[in-house]
C-alpha cells in the first residue's frame, strides 16, 4: 500500500465506524555523505514514512501511528486510537473543519546536484578544516539532505499536501593550541545545494572555535553579558518557546500565564514568528491541522501580544488560532515555532563584560517551568571594548524573564540558526548576569 | 520477521557487489505512551515502527540504507541502490557465492516480561498511574503531577554475511513522575523515573505510590531550597542516578566512536592509570532486567560484562564491530542504535562505578563547606576536550561535615579526566537509575549507577 492509499483506507474505515479522523502521512528521503581522513567514510541513503491518525470519539481525542502499511497494521492503529480516545476524561475534542489546501512545492530543484558534487562538498569541508595548523582532530564532516512530502486529510474535509527539504554542511572537530583544546561543530543549511559553500563552513568553524583557544578560567562575579545570536537563540528556543506555547499555559506550566498585554521584556524586544517568510527554512503553507500560515507578533516592544496556538488551545482560551499546530506522524498535536526571530535593534556597543558565544547542557541546566537557568558556557572577556582573552569552565545563570527585561541593546544584523524550528537573533546585550567560575 | 532466503539474497547481492561485509537489521517495534496530568489523560498514543537497515563495509568505509518497505522487491532494490552508491554497480564478484549458512541464535528470554505487552487493559494502566499521582500529593504546595508510562515491545533480527543470525525480543517499561510544587517563591519540580527491561511487573519493583511520593518530596525540597552557591568546592554525589556524571565524564570517552579517531582524551591509554585508585567502572549488558540490557547487541553479538577501569587502571574500551576494525580491540557487544534509521556505533549499556569500602557517613566527615548532590539531572560532554556539565536535581549544603539546607539550580562543570582523578572515596551503597542517552546512533536506553562518592573539588555553577 502506498502512503496515500493508506491515508484513504484509514479515512474510509473511520467513516464506516462513524468516528472523526485526521490522517497525516509523511514520506521522506534522506542522503548523508560523511567524510573523514580524505575519504568518504559513510554514506546513508534512506526512505522513511508513516501514517499517524488522530481520532475524536464522543469528544475525546486519541492517537496512533504505523510504519507498517498492511491492512492488519492499519486496523490495529484505528482500534488503538479509538481505545486511546475513550481513555480520556476530557471532552470537547474536535477536528477543525477545513477544505482543499492544494499541493505545494517549497523545494523545487534545489537539491538536484549530482551525487559526486555532494561527496566532494563533504570532502572539501574537511580539507578546509585541516588547512589550519591548530586543527587537532576532525571527527567528521558531512553533507546531508532531506526531502519530505507531507499529506494531510480528514473526515472534516481537510485535504492538502506539500513538499519541502534542505541540504546541510556540517563540521565536527577539535582545535588545539598548547594544552588548550576546544571541540565544536558548525552547521550550515540551505534549500539550494549550490548556495552551500564548503570553504565558508570550514572558515566559520575555524574562526568561531579558534578564538576560544587558550581560554582562561573566569572569576566568579556579575558581568554585563553579550549573547551572540546562536547563544541567545539557544535560550529562546528552550525557554521562550516553552513559555509562549498555549499548550503549556493551559497545563499551568508557563510563567507567562495571565500576562497578555503586560510588559514582560525590555521595550526594545520584539519577537515574531513568520511561516510565510519567503525562502525561510521553516516556512510552510499550512500547519499540522491545515490552518493556513500567517505571521504572528508574539511580543511587541516588550509587551506580550499572544501565545502560540493550535485549534485546540485557541478554542479553550477563546482566542484566534495562530496556526502553530505541529505534529509528526508519530506524535500528538503540539505547538511549535516556524521561523522565529528577534527584531534587530540599533546596535550594540561593546564595552566591558563577557561575550557568550556558546552554551552547553541546555536540557539539564535550563528549566523552562521555573525560568531558571545555569548553563556551562564558552566566551570572551571584553575589556575596554576589546577582546582581552577567551574564558572557559564557567556557568552563566539567571532567570529568563529577568534576562528579557534587562536587555539593554540589540545588534543590527539578524543571524539564523536551526534549533527547534529556525531561530533568528541579533547580538543581545544584557545589563548584568551572574557568572560562576574559579 | 523476514524469510531466510530473502535475507540471504540481500546479503549475497551486497557481497557480490564488492562489499566485504553486509549486515541486515530488521525490527518491528510496538510502543505505547500514556501521559496523565493532574488526573487527566493528556496523551495516549500507540504505534508500530517497522523497518530495516542495511549496512555494508568496504574496508572501513560504510554505506547504510534504511527503509520501511520490506517486501522482497523493495529490499532488493534498496540493496542495488546502495551497491551503486559505491560505484560498483557492474561488478560481479565471487564473494558471497555458494549460499550463507546462518548460525541461528535466538534470545533465551533472560529479561522476558511476566506481564506481556498485550496483557491487561488500558484502565489497569490508568489506575496504577493514579496511584503515582496520589502518592505525589505530599503537601498542599504540590500543584500538579505529570505521570508518563512508556511500554516498548521490540522484536529484532540481525543477520550478517559472516553467518550471524540473531533474534532478540526486548520489552521495556518506564514510569516517569514529575511533581510540580509552587508557592509565593516560585515553581519547582521533582522527578523520579524508574525503568527496567520487563513488563508491567515494574510496578511490583517500584510501587507507583512510592515513586510519586519521592517525586513530590523532591519538589518540596527544591521549593524551600535557596539558590546554589557558586565556586569551587568538595562535592559528595549521591548514589543511583548520580552515576550520570561518569556516564558523561568518563563513559562517553571510552566508546570506540571517539577512541578510534583519537578524538577522546582517553585514546591510547589502555593499561594506564586514568582514575584514582578507588574507581572501578563497569559496563554490563547482561544485568538481569537492566534498563540497558539486551541479549544481543544491535550487530548480533551476545552482550557481556565489560570491566572498563579497575582500581583506576584503564582495562577496556566499549567496542563495536567497526570500532574493533579501526582500533584492533576486541568487540565487546556494545554496538547499539536507536532503531533501524541509525547505523550502530559503540554505546553504553548498564554502566556503573563498583562499590567501594568507605561507609557513606565517612564521606561527609572533614568537609568544612561543600555540596551534597543527592540526585542528578542530565548532562553533556565534549569528548575531545573532556568538558562536561550536568545539573543537580536535588542538592544540599555540607557544613562542618553535616548535610544542611537544600539548594537548587546548581550545575557541576569540569573536565572528565581531572574529575575522575579527584574521586577520593567511594561508598558501598551501589544503586542504579534509568536514562536515555543521545549520541551518533540516536537515543537509546542506558542505565547509570554508582554508590555515594566524594570528589575533592569541582566547579559548582549557581547564582553568585
Amino acid at each position: 500500500m502506498t502512503f496515500e492509499q493508506a491515508r484513504d483506507y484509514l479515512l474510509q474505515k473511520a467513516r464506516a465506524m462513524g468516528i472523526d479522523a485526521e490522517v497525516l502521512a509523511t514520506h521522506s528521503r534522506e542522503l548523508t555523505v560523511q567524510a573523514h581522513g580524505g575519504k568518504v567514510e559513510e554514506i546513508t541513503q534512506a526512505t522513511q514514512g508513516g501514517v499517524g491518525v488522530r481520532v475524536v470519539v464522543e469528544g475525546k481525542t486519541g492517537y496512533a501511528y504505523t510504519e507498517e502499511r498492511t491492512p492488519e497494521a492499519l486496523d490495529w492503529v484505528l482500534a488503538e486510537a479509538h481505545e486511546n480516545a475513550l481513555l480520556q476524561s476530557e471532552v470537547g475534542g474536535f477536528l477543525p473543519v477545513g477544505g482543499e489546501l492544494g499541493r505545494h512545492d517549497l523545494l523545487g530543484e534545489g537539491l538536484s546536484a549530482p551525487l559526486e558534487h555532494k561527496r566532494q562538498a563533504a570532502l572539501d569541508v574537511e580539507s578546509g578544516l585541516r588547512a589550519d595548523p591548530r586543527m587537532r582532530q576532525v571527527q567528521m564532516t558531512r553533507y546531508s539532505e532531506n526531502e519530505t512530502q507531507a499529506a494531510l486529510g480528514s473526515t472534516q474535509g481537510v485535504s492538502g499536501a506539500y513538499r519541502n527539504g534542505y541540504g546541510a554542511l556540517m563540521a565536527y572537530a577539535v582545535m588545539g593550541e598548547g594544552g588548550s583544546l576546544k571541540q565544536s561543530f558548525e552547521l550550515d543549511i540551505s534549500k539550494e545545494f549550490h548556495s552551500l559553500d564548503p570553504g565558508r563552513t570550514a572558515q566559520e568553524f575555524i574562526q568561531k572555535t579558534g578564538r576560544l583557544l587558550g581560554a582562561r578560567p573566569l572569576k566568579t562575579g556579575r558581568y554585563k553579558a553579550y549573547f551572540e545570536p546562536k547563544a541567545f537563540g539557544q535560550l529562546l528556543a528552550v525557554m521562550g518557546m516553552f513559555m509562549l506555547s498555549a499548550k503549556n499555559v493551559l497545563e499551568g506550566k508557563s510563567l507567562l500565564s495571565g500576562r497578555i498585554g503586560q510588559q514582560i521584556a525590555s521595550e526594545i524586544f520584539t519577537l515574531v514568528d513568520d511561516p510565510t517568510l519567503k525562502g525561510g527554512l521553516a516556512s510552510r503553507p499550512f500547519d499540522a491541522e491545515g490552518t493556513a500560515a500567517k505571521r504572528t507578533v508574539l511580543i511587541e516592544n516588550g509587551v506580550l501580544q499572544t501565545f502560540a496556538h493550535n485549534s485546540e488551545t485557541a478554542r479553550k482560551m477563546g482566542v484566534e488560532n495562530t496556526g502553530h499546530a505541529s505534529r509528526s506522524y508519530k506524535g500528538v498535536l503540539g505547538i511549535a515555532p516556524t521561523n522565529l526571530f528577534v527584531q534587530p535593534g540599533e546596535g550594540v556597543k561593546m564595552d566591558n563584560g563577557i561575550v557568550v558565544t556558546d552554551m552547553m547542557g541546555l536540557h539539564a541546566g535550563a528549566n523552562p517551568i521555573s525560568g531558571e537557568f545555569s548553563l556551562q558556557a564558552l566566551g570572551l572577556k571584553l575589556e575596554g571594548g576589546e577582546t582581552a582573552y577567551p574564558v572557559e569552565n564557567f556557568t552563566v545563570a539567571g532567570n529568563f524573564l529577568e534576562l528579557l527585561s534587562q536587555i539593554s541593546a540589540l545588534g543590527t544584523e539578524l543571524e539564523w540558526h536551526p534549533m527547534m524550528g529556525i531561530v533568528g537573533s541579533p547580538m543581545v546585550e544584557v545589563a548584568e548576569l551572574s557568572f560562576a567560575g574559579a | 520477521m523476514l524469510a531466510e532466503t530473502l535475507v540471504g539474497d540481500v546479503l549475497q547481492r551486497a557481497r557480490a557487489g564488492g562489499a566485504d561485509y553486509a549486515e541486515l537489521y530488521v525490527e518491528r517495534w510496538r510502543r505505547r505512551a500514556l501521559r496523565v496530568l493532574s488526573d487527566e489523560v493528556k496523551e495516549a498514543t500507540s504505534g508500530i515502527e517497522y523497518g530495516a537497515g542495511l549496512r555494508l563495509f568496504y574496508g572501513t568505509e560504510v554505506v547504510y540504507a534504511y527503509t520501511n518497505d520490506l517486501n522482497p522487491q523493495s529490499l532488493l532494490e534498496v540493496t542495488e541502490t546502495l551497491v551503486k552508491l559505491k560505484g560498483n554497480a557492474g561488478q560481479v564478484d565471487d564473494l558471497g557465492r555458494g549460499g550463507l549458512d546462518f548460525r541461528k541464535a535466538v534470545a533465551q528470554g533472560l529479561h522476558a516480561p511476566q506481564i506481556p505487552f498485550t496483557a491487561r487493559d488500558k484502565r489497569y494502566r490508568l489506575e496504577r498511574i493514579h496511584e503515582a499521582e496520589a502518592g505525589a500529593q505530599v503537601g498542599p504546595q504540590v500543584k500538579q503531577v505529570q505521570t508518563n508510562l512508556l511500554e516498548w515491545d521490540q522484536e529484532v533480527l540481525i543477520a550478517t554475511s559472516e553467518g550471524t543470525w540473531a533474534e532478540d525480543h526486548r520489552v521495556r517499561t518506564r514510569l516517569y513522575v514529575t511533581a510540580i510544587a509552587q508557592d509565593e517563591s516560585g515553581m519547582q519540580t521533582g522527578v523520579v523515573g524508574p525503568g527496567l527491561s520487563m513488563g508491567l511487573e515494574l510496578f511490583d519493583r517500584y510501587p507507583p505510590a512510592e515513586v510519586g511520593r519521592q517525586a513530590g518530596l523532591q519538589a518540596l525540597t527544591n521549593l524551600r531550597a535557596k539558590p546554589a552557591p557558586a565556586g569551587t568546592m568538595p562535592v559528595v554525589i549521591g548514589n543511583g542516578f548520580g552515576g550520570v556524571i561518569f556516564h558523561e565524564a568518563l563513559g562517553h570517552l571510552l566508546e570506540t566512536t571517539s577512541v578510534a579517531k583519537k578524538t577522546s582524551v582517553l585514546s591510547d591509554k589502555l593499561g594506564e592509570k586514568v582514575a584514582s585508585d578507588c574507581v572501578t567502572y563497569i559496563d554490563d549488558g547482561t544485568t538481569l532486567h537492566g534498563w540497558g540490557s539486551q541479549e544481543f547487541d544491535d550487530e548480533g553479538m551476545a552482550t557481556e560484562r565489560t570491566v572498563l577501569i579497575e582500581n583506576g587502571v584503564l582495562k577496556s574500551y566499549m567496542v563495536d564491530k567497526l570500532g574493533g576494525m579501526l582500533t584492533g580491540y576486541r568487540p565487546t557487544g556494545s554496538g547499539r542504535r536507536q532503531d533501524y534509521t541509525f547505523a550502530p556505533t559503540s554505546r553504553m549499556r548498564n554502566t556503573f562505578i563498583a562499590p567501594g569500602h568507605t561507609p557513606k557517613e565517612k564521606l561527609f566527615e572533614g568537609i568544612e563547606y561543600g555540596l551534597y548532590a543527592a540526585d542528578m539531572g542530565g548532562g553533556q560532554v565534549r569528548p575531545g576536550s573532556g568538558e562536561y556539565n550536568f545539573g543537580v536535581k536535588e542538592g544540599y549544603i555540607i557544613r562542618k561535615g553535616r548535610v544542611e539546607e537544600p539548594v537548587r539550580g546548581a550545575m557541576l562543570v569540569g573536565k572528565g579526566p581531572d574529575s575522575i582523578m579527584k574521586i577520593v572515596a567511594v561508598s558501598d551503597d551501589l544503586q542504579t537509575g534509568a536514562g536515555m542517552c543521545g549520541s551518533l546512533s540516536g537515543s537509546i536506553p542506558t542505565e547509570v549507577g554508582q554508590p555515594h562518592l566524594l570528589i575533592s573539588e569541582i566547579v559548582v555553577g549557581g547564582q553568585a
